[in-house]
């Protein structure tokens, strides 16, 4: 049966859409991830306009986020003041976000854009995940301990400094912030949770213990896609709330079965899959920008 | 235009108006519900009071709402190719199928064609913008509205049933856009246009897919805050669910 989406305004069969929510849910669950950085070149591929596949994936994430946020809460894994913070500098992000969207669209260059940006964020974080990931599973094989990496001073130089007992840190806001604010404007105009760049981001720069860092970002990821959602409605008329029914469902099944494979492996081996994934995207893409397009021309309406 | 000329051409040619058509369409209103998938639609006629027994010539052009297409042409630039050119046509339609009984250019006389816009060859936009020639833009811009089931021209698709007697199926995919769409029947005898009638069909959205439609456009904060109260829920209900278990 074909499903009519009244935005889109085109009709995908609805195994095709159940099917892509559960695959790229069942990644997120196993993986940690929100895996909009996956749906939204999917989406583009079925052939929804990229406008209303980046804007729909939002809640895609959003959903999914929200699965396993409470899982996360339930185990006392969020903490909620590190969240804030980073959810202020992100939600001032995600309007920066729109804005760019609306420039970017009205110059035709935004497929080009958007691979690009691909390209350089997933190659940089799944060929440091990638060295991380195996320095890590060559470690466990010798016996030896994680090489522990040396304190960066220059976050502690900076002023407005708070507590957050829940990660343990004394730390000032500006780190936070600004990263939210990066992730936010990224996560509007690629559609994607931030997860991937938030994760190491917290666990590197902010150098949140483990524990919490998954809880935190999956927090702060359900506000900036909930605003991204909203300002993509609001600004670009591009979310079709049929679409994103459909993923939903299939994702949010797809999430909790992946969560149970999740268990299964091991965290190195996980990150490395991840890791591997996350550069075979960056690889397609990137082939797509360097390579002669087969169709030079493109068409779209007004 | 079109119209004007063949005004010109029946006043020019009163004895020719005694031969003519009638046509309809079997359906004049489409409605898109959930599960639609694209329709076919027929359109069909009879000639009256026919001029002499050698069968005349129809063709049928079906067109959509028209909007302006924005053309791009993608260029190598530091190695990675990006969109470079751009031309608007204005005024093309969002949906063009032309059919007839046997070959266009058998049928008529390339300037009648193009004078008529009957078939792909003769589709011209109403004007274009930007610093480029229009040919290549304007074939790219077919050639990929045809791939995408949106351009189409089939030469066999009007079927005599009888000697004045006549249909053509018009396949509309489900990316056909919505608004109103004229169908129009052409007579022919020798490469010269006897008649022409049209007939409307409006494409619209119905039920639910119309409903979420108009709130996104009307209400679009309430709609982006549904969608996202939506996704929550989900969420959590999952959650729920699986907690259980």
């Amino acid at each position: 049966m074909e499903i009519y989406l009244p935005i889109a305004q085109m009709s995908v069969h609805w195994l095709v859409l159940l099917g892509l929510g559960g695959a790229i849910g069942f990644l997120s669950g196993l993986l940690g991830v929100g895996g909009g950085f996956l749906l939204t070149p999917l989406l583009i591929f079925t052939g929804i306009p990229s406008a209303v596949a980046v804007a729909t994936t939002s809640s895609h994430v959003t959903a999914s986020s929200m699965s396993g946020a409470l899982a996360q809460w339930r185990k006392g894994a969020i903490d909620l003041k590190m969240a804030a913070v980073m959810t202020l500098g992100g939600i001032a992000g995600t309007f920066a976000g729109v804005w760019l969207f609306a420039v970017l669209r009205r110059s035709g260059q935004m497929d080009v854009f958007i691979s690009a940006a691909y390209v350089v964020l997933l190659g940089t974080i799944g060929g440091l995940m990638l060295r991380e990931s195996l320095g890590a599973l060559r470690a466990a094989r010798s016996g030896g301990s994680t090489p522990r990496r040396a304190e960066r001073p220059w976050i502690h130089t900076l002023p407005f400094k708070q507590r957050f007992p829940a990660s343990g840190l004394y730390i000032s806001v500006i780190p936070p912030v600004a990263i939210g604010f990066a992730v936010g404007m990224l996560s509007t105009v690629l559609g994607v949770g931030g997860g991937f760049v938030i994760v190491p981001a917290m666990i590197y720069i902010l150098r949140i213990p483990a524990n919490v860092v998954m809880g935190t970002s999956l927090a702060q990821i359900i506000v900036i896609t909930a605003a991204a959602t909203v300002l993509q409605a609001t600004n670009n008329h591009a979310v079709d709330a049929m679409l994103a029914a459909w993923l939903i469902v299939g994702g949010v099944i797809g999430a909790q079965l992946g969560v149970r494979a999740g268990a299964r492996l091991r965290g190195e081996q996980l990150r490395m899959l991840l890791a591997l994934l996350v550069l075979g995207v960056a690889i397609r893409l990137l082939y797509g920008l360097v390579a002669t397009p087969r169709e030079l021309f493109s068409v779209s309406g007004s | 235009m079109r119209r004007l000329a063949l005004f010109v051409l029946l006043l020019a040619s009163p004895a020719l108006a005694t031969e003519d058509l009638v046509s309809g369409l079997s359906q004049d209103r489409i409605e898109i519900r959930s599960n639609y998938n694209g329709t076919d639609i027929v359109v069909f006629g009879a000639i009256e009071r026919p001029a002499s027994e050698a069968r005349p010539d129809v063709v049928v052009v079906v067109r959509g709402p028209e909007s302006d297409l924005r053309v791009r042409r993608k260029d190598r630039v530091a190695g990675i190719w990006i969109n470079k050119n751009r031309v608007i046509l204005h005024g093309m339609p969002g949906y063009y199928f032309a059919a007839a009984n046997r070959p266009l250019p058998e049928i008529a006389a390339e300037g009648t064609l193009r004078q008529y816009g009957l078939g792909l060859d003769a589709l011209q936009p109403k004007a274009m913008t930007g610093p480029h020639a229009l040919k290549p833009f304007l074939d790219a811009a077919i050639g990929i509205e045809r791939k995408a089931g949106l351009y189409a021209q089939d030469d066999d698709a009007v079927e005599f049933l009888s000697g004045t007697l006549f249909r053509a199926r018009v396949p509309l995919p489900s990316s056909a856009p919505r608004g109103r769409y004229t169908a129009w029947v052409y007579l022919l005898r020798q490469g010269q246009v006897i008649d022409v009638r049209s007939s409307e069909l409006t494409i619209d959205q119905t039920g639910l897919e119309r409903r979420l439609y108009d709130f996104s456009q009307e209400q679009p904060l309430a709609y982006g805050i549904s969608t996202v109260l939506m996704a929550v829920g989900f969420g959590w209900l999952s959650s729920l669910a699986f907690r259980k278990s």
